[in-house]
């Protein structure tokens, strides 16, 4: 396709919010293209088993931390290139339950999501885990009954969770084996071809190389590409056309220092949860309610780190082998009771080297021989974290700082300060992680404070005064605007982000298709 | 401790089949780059200075020495970032310039003398009091000391964690990531493998 066609969708951004949909459109017939920001990779010949070197994964252009607990981006958050953040995403794929849609209701705090689980949400779920080849326990201990089975079994067990079995064990809370989004087992994927399983490389978060875990370059992108989707790498929108009537005519990016435009007649935004209200804000486009970048939210993060007698070999395994989620409400807890807004999840968790090196300098300050000492006992290291509900706050939010970027475009400057809930839920984890190393025999013990992945700063809703897009995805003010991504979600949710942005992807594909067939 | 019989145990890994071409690149790549001596961002009584802080941060022995300064005059010549900032923070290359001027003046305010020609104990001390949001000296009103402390830690250590040599100390050895068929996982412990 030329810039001049006309094409019936721009897709902006291929990662976990864009790449489903792109190849659910392009199933349908549709003329798509995708505008990725980032470099097509091939990860069997281009990835190395080494964190600096893959640092090209990494949304790298400057973003200004502000607030009292000021995020961490680049690898600590986001990604670039076709895939998106799933390239370094852990693949950790937990649903949400049904309860975590609604906070305002069971707590008069946060906000209700106008979706249904049974209806909306768990039937994408079910496609989705058999198409990206979930592995995980069937039957699953929390939530509702599952209808089928995970595709596969769950996969092995490294020695991080190992112990958080035997600590729980102790304190009386109950694991399982995770759902992650990664082979257990050869699988053939339509336009890739087959995708090996597990190599139990540990190196989710640097990029897997062999196409075991499900990220959208092995998945999604290849399907999509195989019904007839153009896929354009290294593609950085900046703004758009509208005519008269306030639709898009046209998306007008950079390539290869070119200023180019595509004509369209709809447009899916998948930038992510920063760079999509970041484009909204510059071009002043679908915010009349006041609402792009506000309600930003972050997941509560804490981790636990320990020493153990035994080896651990932290770098091998898929990371987060192990899961419970006892703590997902915690006022029912039998030992731990805990009186806060929603709940969270618990993962034993190992690490790359450089990640970890790098986490000591910042949260234990170590340095001179004290950090060589620590270090000494990498081997030995084991970790467990929380994913934990955040709610919205008027002091947290994205804004358009004075500083230009390479490109003259503003620098996104994003607030954030935990409140009294987060501080609340965050000391009943560190109590219970704690307790959990403890009993599993760790010395040393340290936390390090992290708030992961942003979220909700173009939030879904029934009320355009409240809300950015309504509950299909489609702008309020824009009528051939649609936004799938993070950034959509009304609350943070208990659980990892990934496997629910993808199920709202498909579901705004159909929903999308549906009006095409009932109007044309 | 970890024990291993090879002095070079990544090195000699590199050698061999176990590593997939993409990383053997990257890490031999790695392993060859001379230090620098030419500084392209910093001057270089600057460049002397951020390797003396770098000596205190990490110690290292004389015959096996990793770079770190240089890679940091690098990223900043090329004007890359890991990201993000703090906010209170002004940018990397200024922040770092700030800084050297600062353990200067805070070297001359404490001991009346520059930086480099204190002790390394003294060295470390002023270091120390960056960290603590103590150092004395005008530059400190203008760059968050700590903050900025925490910053530069991250990135020394990133650098030379990043490096083969730096990894054969802590008995890493994850970039042998030739496996047809996967790797057994090893859980040592329990003799147990998955
Ligand atoms: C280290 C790490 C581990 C993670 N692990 C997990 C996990 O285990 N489970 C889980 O559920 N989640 C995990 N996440 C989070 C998950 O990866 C993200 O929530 C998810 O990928 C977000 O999807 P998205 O579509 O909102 O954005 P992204 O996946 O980030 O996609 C946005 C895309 O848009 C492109 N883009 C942005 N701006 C432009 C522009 N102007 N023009 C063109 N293209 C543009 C970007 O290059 C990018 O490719 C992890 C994240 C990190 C950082
Ligand atoms: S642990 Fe498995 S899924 Fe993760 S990067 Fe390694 S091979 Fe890929």
């Amino acid at each position: 396709m030329t810039n001049n066609d006309i094409a019936d969708a721009v897709v902006i951004g291929t990662g976990a919010g864009g790449a489903p949909l792109l190849a659910r459109l392009a199933m349908a017939g549709l003329k798509v293209v995708a505008l990725e920001a980032g470099k097509f990779w091939k990860a069997t010949e281009d990835f190395a088993t080494d964190e600096r070197a893959q640092d090209f994964l990494f949304w790298n252009d400057e973003r200004l931390s502000a607030g009292n607990d000021p995020m961490a981006f680049g690898r600590n958050n986001s990604g670039t290139g076709v895939g998106g953040s799933t390239l370094h995403y852990t693949a950790y794929t937990p649903r949400l339950q049904p309860d975590d849609l609604q906070l305002r209701t069971d707590f008069g705090v946060g906000e209700d999501w106008p979706l249904d689980y049974h209806q909306d949400i768990e039937p994408y779920y079910d496609e989705l885990e058999a198409f990206l080849g979930v592995s995980g326990p069937s039957p699953y201990r929390w939530g509702p009954a599952r209808r089928t089975a995970y595709r596969y079994g769950p996969l092995p067990v490294n020695a991080a969770g190992r112990l958080m079995e035997q600590g729980c064990r102790e304190v009386g809370i109950q694991t399982s084996p995770a759902a992650n989004a990664a082979l257990s087992a050869p699988q053939f994927q339509e336009g890739y071809g087959w995708r090996s399983a597990c190599t139990n490389r540990g190196f989710c978060q640097a990029g897997c190389n062999n196409g075991a875990k499900a990220s959208m370059d092995v998945t999604f992108i290849p399907l999509a590409i195989q019904y007839g989707a153009e896929v354009r790498a290294e593609c950085f929108v900046t703004g758009f056309e509208r005519d008269t009537s306030g639709h898009i005519t046209g998306v007008v990016y950079e390539q290869n220092g070119e200023t180019k435009q595509q004509l369209t007649r709809n447009v899916f935004l998948c930038a992510g949860a920063v760079e999509t209200p970041r484009l909204l804000l510059i071009n002043d486009l679908a915010n009349r309610s006041g609402q792009v970048g506000r309600n930003l939210m972050a997941h509560t993060a804490l981790q636990i780190w320990g020493e153990f007698d035994d080896e651990t070999v932290p770098w091998r395994g898929i990371p987060g082998a192990i899961i419970s989620e006892d703590t997902h409400r915690a006022n029912g807890l039998a030992n731990y009771p805990g009186d806060f807004v929603g709940g969270y999840l618990l993962q034993s968790i190992g690490v790359m080297p450089v990640t970890y090196a790098s986490q000591m300098a910042r949260g234990r300050a170590l340095w001179g021989q004290d950090l060589h000492d620590a270090m000494s006992r990498y081997r030995h290291v084991a970790g467990i974290n929380i994913l934990g509900e955040c709610l919205p706050y008027a002091h947290n939010y994205l804004e358009l700082s004075d500083e230009k970027d390479s490109r003259g475009l503003p620098k996104p400057r994003v607030h954030f300060s935990m409140g009294e809930n987060e501080e609340q839920l965050t000391s009943h984890a560190n109590q219970i992680m704690r307790d959990i190393w403890t009993a599993a025999g760790a010395r040393n013990i340290w936390a390090f404070p992290r708030n992961a992945h942003v979220i909700g700063t173009a939030r879904m809703g029934t009320d355009p005064d409240l809300a950015v897009v309504d509950p299909d995805g489609r702008s309020f003010d824009v009528p051939n605007l649609y936004i799938s991504d993070n950034s959509t979600f009304p609350s943070a949710l208990s659980v990892n982000p990934a496997l629910t942005i993808m199920a709202l992807s498909l579901r705004t594909a159909d929903k999308f298709l549906n009006g095409l067939s009932t109007t044309h | 401790m970890y024990e291993n019989t090879s002095q070079t145990p990544v090195r000699d890994l590199l050698q061999s089949d176990r590593v997939t071409p993409a990383t053997r690149t990257a890490l031999t790549e790695r392993l060859a780059q001379p230090p620098v001596t030419e500084p392209q961002f910093f001057t270089q009584d600057e460049f002397v200075r951020l390797q003396r802080v770098c000596d205190r941060l990490i110690p290292q022995p004389d015959d096996e020495r990793v770079d770190l300064a240089g890679p940091i005059d690098e990223r900043l010549a090329n004007g890359t970032t890991n990201g993000w900032r703090y906010n209170d923070l002004p940018n990397d290359g200024e922040a770092y310039r700030l800084f050297l001027t600062g353990i200067d003046q805070a070297a001359e305010a404490n001991y009346d003398r520059p930086f480099d020609a204190l002790t390394d104990e003294q060295q470390a001390d002023i270091l120390l009091l960056v960290q603590q949001g103590e150092a004395p000296g005008p530059v400190w009103q203008q760059l968050p000391a700590d903050r900025f402390f925490e910053e530069l830690l991250a990135e020394v250590v990133e650098v030379f964690y990043s490096h083969p040599m730096a990894q054969e100390k802590i008995g890493y050895t994850g970039m042998a990531d030739q496996t047809s068929p996967p790797a057994p996982l090893l859980h040592k412990e329990r003799g147990v493998e998955h």
